[in-house]
Order: structure tokens, then C-alpha cells, then sequence
């Protein structure tokens, strides 16, 4: 489903943020990405949706080089991998009900199935009781949700998480978790960057490691949860 | 799927006009004083060509005839000119020539009645067809007939039709000036609103972008934004001249008095709005074509 050949990629004359990636995640796979701060996660995975281009090497997509894809044909990427970005990315004077039909919008869909679909997949996040609340006005995990139903409304093949229990208390940690592998249970592929070793001990997925943009070892669960906490 | 993004661009342009009304309140005020200086233009032009026509209408071309011309030539010179104008032709005799003036002068034209003899000489007034009132028709009739043996002078009141020429040829070039000067700095103020409207919905444009809006989707609304601007700032124009003139007519047909000129509401004619209309969208179009390509960094 995605898969990285010698996958370089700096920023100007900087060193390069991520050096050499080879990867294969197949359809159907959860799987963390992990390392320290820094270590090129969000980048990697912007990599996939075209958010960054890769500077040398591959990136295959559903078997397609999306390093070759023209701009124009950009959008149409996207509209199959939902990303659930580490900032959010909420219209703030915007329902939360809007928010999650941003994702149809642009591709056309009807006002009122805009709305229907966005209010059934806030009903799967527990949510369909604030959709017409500003995104302001909920807390952090709420919020999270949100963005995580946005990435969904879609149906997307591929759904990407950047830190996606960043700052929730554990008690909402598992609540998100849970969402993520549900969402994985019914065929969607799923990639999360975290650097938070509970969770990698908990559940037991495929775990790549980066390091100073390379990736350094494929562990899972506590194996991997204990290499990050050797460093 | 087409009829859905239609209505989500209506939609997303009347909202972010509604949601920062005070520069496209600018936009459009400007928009619609460049239009009611352009329709202020077209109905000026409009009024000196119908009295050019006007005038032209009532000039009659006279050729006087040298004293001692044979009658027969006289005739001969009144059927030429009938035929080849295809206007109407008639010979004045200094006698009726001489009655008219007298008559025009009242009273003090008793005196002329007692000259001894008769000298006003022998003329030809021809009344021309449309298609020959015209100053160059005119002028190059005029120089044809003079050139005959027999002809003193050629009169057609040739100074108040070029001046009025003159008139309205500058008045159109001024016109067509002062609008490329007004269209573009226009299409300035417009962009620059869209500019501003471009930047407070970048977070929005971003986002519309990272769930997989194509460029041709985020620049629409714009695009109509600025549509919007020109329609109604036509239809603010289209009023305020409705009203400058409905004012502005009766007290220069005061002034005026002799030109006669048409009632307000006939200044307006619907071409006119068309104009205003077609124009008010080129406008805003333009304007937010510039600003889309300029500052939509998509
Ligand atoms: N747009 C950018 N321009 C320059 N440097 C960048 C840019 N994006 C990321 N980087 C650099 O790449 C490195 C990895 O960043 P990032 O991928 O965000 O790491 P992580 O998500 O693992 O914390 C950082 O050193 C960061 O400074
Ligand atoms: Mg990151």
C-alpha cells in the first residue's frame, strides 16, 4: 500500500531530514512509527500525501510513484488518505459539523449528504452531540476526535496519524486507540507517529523506528516500546 | 455533483463577503463611481452626436451663382444636384431671396424693397439626404461645386458642424482615456480587496487543500467574489445615474433651452444597463482574476 525506496529528503542545504528510507506497508497493516522528537515522522508521512516532495528515491502509493505525480494530480491522492494532523488543522469559526464535511465539500458531494455523512461518522467518534459546537468550545480529545472523523468521512484507503494522543491523558489515549483499530478492523490501513512507548508496549503492531531520518529497527511491542526507552 | 459545487461556491464567496463586508463595501463603491463616471460619458457622447445629426438635418447646402448666370444653366446646375444627392433641389431667385430678408428684418427691411436694383444673385438650396449630412459628404460636395464656372460661393454652416465634430471626437477620446485609466486602477482596488479576503481565509484554503480540493475548486470562489462585486456595483451605478439624470436633465433642458434635450429616463436606454452590467463583471473579473493569480499561492 505504501512502500519507500531509498527515500531522501532535505530541506535546502540543511543535512538531510530523512536519509535512505526503504519501507513496505501492505494493505490492511497498523503500524507505528516511532522515534524521538525530530527524527522526521510528521515528514515521512508528508511525504506520502504530497504535503513534501521527496528530494531522491520512490514513494509508491497503491503501486503508484506519487514522486512523478503532477500537481493537478495532487488532490485526487488525497482524497484517498485521510490525515489526522498533529496540529489539528480546525477552521475554529466553523461547526464541528463543517469541519468534518470539509473533506466532501471539495469533492462535490450535495449540502445535505455533506451532512448526513458527517453527522454518521461523528455518531462512530462519539460525537454527534457536538456538531454544531465551534471547535473551541470542546477539549483537547474531543477536538482530536473531530479530526480524526474529518479523515474518515471519506472512507479513505489509507489513513495517516500524526501523534494522535499527543497531549490526552491515558484515559483518552485508549479511547482514540480504540477508534484507530476499529478503524483498522474494517480494512482501512493504518500508519500512527508517536513517540510515547506505552503505546507501543500496549499494542502489539509493527513498530518502525527512525532515528536522525533513518529508520533503525522493526520491532513490536515491548520489544520496540523497550528500544525506545534505551534510545 | 456540478449543481453541489455551484451552490458551495455561492455559498463560500457570499459568506466571505457577508463575514468581511467593510472592503468589498469599498470595492464595490469604487467599482460603481468608475461606472457612473463611464455611463455619465456614454450619455454625454450620446447627446452630442443627436444634435450633430440635429443640426446636420436642418443645414440646407445654398450655392450661390455668379451675377449674369444664364437661366438655363441655373435649371440645368438644380437638376444635377437633385440627382446626384438624391435630396430635393430648388432654384431662389434674387427676388424671393430678396422678400425673404426683408422679411427677416421687420420693419428696417422696408428699406431694401426700395433699392433700385435687385443684389442678391441667383442660388440653389439643396436639402440632403441623411446618408449626405455628414461634415464629410458635406465638405466633399462642397469643394466639388466650387470648383463649377459658374458658382461664387458654397455655404452649409460649415464652422458649427466642425466644431461640433471636433467636440465630440475629443469628448470620446477623454472618455475612452479617462476609463482605461479608471478600469485600471479598478481592477487594482478590486484585487486588492480579494487579496485581503485571500488572506483571512489562507487557514481555510490551506485546509481545503490538504483533503484534496483541486486548485480550479479553491480559486472559484474568488473568482465569484469578484463577479459579485461587478454585478452589484453595476446595479448601484445603474441607479445612481438613473437618479443624477432624472435630476440632472430638467434643469439643464432649463439652461438649454433650444437643444431640446430628452426626457431622464430616456438617457438611460437599456443598452446602456447592458453596458453597465457587461462592464461592472469585466471589471470584477479582472480584478479577481489578478489577485487569484498574484496572492492564491495554491
Ligand atoms: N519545512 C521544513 N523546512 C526545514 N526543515 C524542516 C521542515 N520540516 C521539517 N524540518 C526539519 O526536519 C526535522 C524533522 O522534523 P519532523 O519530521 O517534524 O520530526 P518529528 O515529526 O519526528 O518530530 C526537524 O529537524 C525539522 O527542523
Ligand atoms: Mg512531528
Amino acid at each position: 500500500m505504501i512502500q519507500m525506496f531509498h527515500v531522501t529528503k532535505a530541506f535546502g542545504n540543511d543535512p538531510p531530514t530523512l536519509m535512505d528510507i526503504n519501507l513496505d506497508i501492505q494493505k490492511g497493516e497498523f503500524v507505528f512509527l516511532t522515534g524521538p522528537s525530530g527524527a522526521g515522522k510528521t515528514t515521512l508521512l508528508k511525504l506520502v500525501f504530497l504535503a513534501e516532495r521527496a528530494t531522491r528515491g520512490q514513494v509508491l502509493v497503491s503501486g503508484r510513484n506519487v514522486a512523478r505525480l503532477r500537481e493537478s494530480g495532487i488532490p485526487y491522492l488525497r482524497r484517498n488518505i485521510g490525515v489526522v494532523f498533529q496540529d489539528f488543522k480546525l477552521l475554529p469559526n466553523r461547526s464541528v459539523a463543517e469541519n468534518v464535511g470539509f473533506a466532501l465539500d471539495v469533492i462535490g458531494t450535495p449540502r445535505e449528504l455533506v451532512r448526513q455523512k458527517a453527522l454518521k461518522i461523528l455518531k462512530r467518534v462519539g460525537l454527534e452531540h457536538k456538531a454544531n459546537v465551534l471547535p473551541p468550545k470542546l477539549s483537547g480529545g474531543e477536538q482530536q476526535r473531530v479530526v480524526i472523523a474529518r479523515a474518515l468521512v471519506n472512507d479513505p484507503a489509507i489513513l495517516l496519524a500524526d501523534e494522535p494522543t499527543g497531549n490526552l491523558d491515558p484515559a483518552l489515549t485508549v479511547e482514540i486507540m480504540d477508534l484507530l483499530c476499529d478503524v483498522n478492523a474494517r480494512g482501512t490501513t493504518v500508519v500512527v507517529a508517536t513517540h510515547d512507548a506505552s503505546l507501543i508496549e500496549r499494542y502489539h503492531k509493527r513498530t518502525l523506528r527512525l532515528e536522525r531520518g533513518t529508520l533503525v529497527s522493526e520491532e513490536r511491542g515491548a520489544k520496540a516500546a523497550l528500544l525506545m526507552v534505551q534510545g | 455533483m456540478i449543481a453541489a459545487k455551484a451552490s458551495y461556491f455561492a455559498r463560500t464567496a457570499l459568506g466571505g463577503m457577508w463575514r468581511d463586508p467593510f472592503v468589498h463595501v469599498i470595492a464595490i463603491a469604487s467599482l460603481a463611481i468608475a461606472l457612473v463616471g463611464f455611463g455619465l460619458a456614454r450619455i454625454a457622447g450620446a447627446q452630442i452626436d443627436a444634435l450633430v445629426s440635429a443640426l446636420g438635418g436642418e443645414v440646407e447646402l445654398t450655392v450661390y451663382l455668379k451675377d449674369g448666370t444664364p437661366a438655363e444653366e441655373v435649371k440645368k446646375l438644380e437638376a444635377a444636384l437633385a440627382q446626384r444627392t438624391g435630396g430635393v433641389a430648388r432654384t431662389v431667385s434674387p427676388a424671393e431671396a430678396l422678400g425673404r430678408l426683408s422679411e427677416q428684418l421687420g420693419p428696417q427691411g422696408q428699406a431694401l424693397t426700395e433699392l433700385g436694383a435687385n443684389p442678391l444673385p441667383w442660388s440653389v438650396e439643396v436639402t440632403l439626404p441623411p446618408q449626405l449630412r455628414d461634415l464629410a459628404s458635406l465638405q466633399a460636395l462642397a469643394q466639388t461645386l466650387r470648383a463649377l464656372t459658374f458658382v461664387e460661393a458654397v455655404d452649409y454652416g460649415a464652422d458649427a458642424l466642425e466644431r461640433l465634430a471636433a467636440l465630440s471626437k475629443g469628448l470620446k477620446l477623454a472618455s475612452v482615456v479617462a476609463f482605461a485609466i479608471v478600469f485600471l486602477t479598478t481592477i487594482v482596488v478590486v484585487s486588492a480587496t480579494l487579496q485581503l479576503a485571500i488572506y483571512s481565509r489562507r487557514e481555510e484554503i490551506e485546509i481545503q487543500k490538504l483533503v484534496g480540493a483541486t486548485n480550479r475548486f479553491v480559486r472559484a470562489p474568488f473568482l465569484l467574489e469578484g463577479m459579485v462585486q461587478g454585478l452589484l456595483s453595476a446595479v448601484l451605478a445603474t441607479l445612481a445615474l438613473w437618479a443624477l439624470v432624472t435630476w440632472a436633465a430638467p434643469r439643464a433642458a432649463g439652461m438649454l433651452g433650444f437643444l431640446a434635450l430628452p426626457k431622464g429616463s430616456q438617457l438611460m436606454s437599456t443598452r446602456l444597463m447592458v453596458e453597465l452590467l457587461l462592464l461592472g463583471l469585466a471589471m470584477g473579473l479582472s480584478g479577481s482574476v489578478v489577485a487569484v493569480r498574484r496572492f492564491l499561492r495554491v
